[in-house]
């Protein structure tokens, strides 16, 4: 049986489905009898969703206007 | 999270290439957060608003030859992997994986037999939309992500802000696919701690 330690290491191959097959049979035993495992995984999944859609930083004023700038003169040469 | 708001993939792309200046101003806002991120891992703080310029430049001065074999968010983050390289800062903070394998032995979430020491309790701030509106998580998430070592801190920022395929992120950063997924793993595992404690604790 899988420890909680080695399941949790095998949760971003797992979400990627990188996972040879006997590996995630393994991982889905472990999975259904183990909440606090099953959590990590729900939670390495947000985690990833979260960080996929975060804005963290934004362009300033003057950087958007210049590239908009920069935009149209490119475009208006084509 | 205005991405939803964008027009279909090749409209998007069609539009961009027929100035439509008011839809590119809405992709510079959507997409620069996540090529900020990758030009700062790659490239280092000092310069990674420079390389971000230089980015949307060669983006604007290709965008006529782009053909959509991928999404215009992978080429941008591409083109932004690519500059930052040639600009790749001297001072590495790396981690080795030697490193990571010392901090599996320390990891205090399990005991000896690596069971969970103090169990893993439920999110009270669960959904991708709630944790993304909580500001003060958000801050110490942004925090967290500049401390990872500088290989970690990449792979997360292509692979999971950026959205590239591992294959590309590999030949990107020039390692193997093994260890690409190691690193990945370490970053997420690190970034899940971070909101687990701060759920926990209220503390960054």
């Amino acid at each position: 049986m899988l420890s909680c330690k080695h399941t949790i290491a095998q949760g971003t191959d797992y979400l990627d489905k990188e996972l040879s097959f006997w590996r995630k049979v393994e991982m889905k035993m472990h999975l259904m009898i183990c909440v606090n495992c099953r959590r990590y995984v729900k939670q390495l999944k947000q985690t990833v969703v979260m960080l996929s859609k975060g804005q963290f930083k934004q362009p300033s004023e003057q950087q958007v206007e210049q590239l908009k700038k920069e935009y149209q003169e490119v475009s208006s040469k084509q | 999270m205005t991405e939803d708001t964008l027009p279909p993939e090749d409209e998007l792309v069609e539009r961009l290439k027929n100035n439509d200046v008011v839809l590119f101003e809405r992709v510079v806002k959507e997409y620069h957060s996540a090529m900020f991120g990758v030009a700062y891992s790659i490239a280092g703080p000092a310069i990674a608003d420079e390389v971000v310029q230089e980015a949307w430049v060669s983006a604007i001065n290709a965008i006529h030859k782009f053909e959509g074999r991928s999404a215009l968010k992978s080429w941008l983050i591409r083109i932004t992997a690519n500059e930052a390289k040639t600009r790749l800062r001297k001072e590495s903070r790396s981690v080795s994986l030697e490193a990571v394998d010392e901090n599996w032995a320390t990891d205090t979430r399990f005991t000896e037999k690596g069971h969970w020491a103090g169990g893993n309790p439920e999110w009270d701030i669960s959904s991708p939309d709630d944790l993304l509106a909580a500001d003060e998580l958000q801050d110490c998430v942004k925090k967290h992500m500049v401390k990872l070592p500088d290989n970690q801190q990449q792979i997360i920022n292509l692979r999971d802000v950026g959205g590239l395929d591992m294959d590309t992120i590999c030949n990107i950063l020039e390692i193997t696919a093994s260890n690409a997924r190691v690193l990945l793993h370490r970053a997420r595992d690190k970034m899940q701690q971070v909101v687990a404690r701060f759920q926990r604790t209220g503390e960054c």
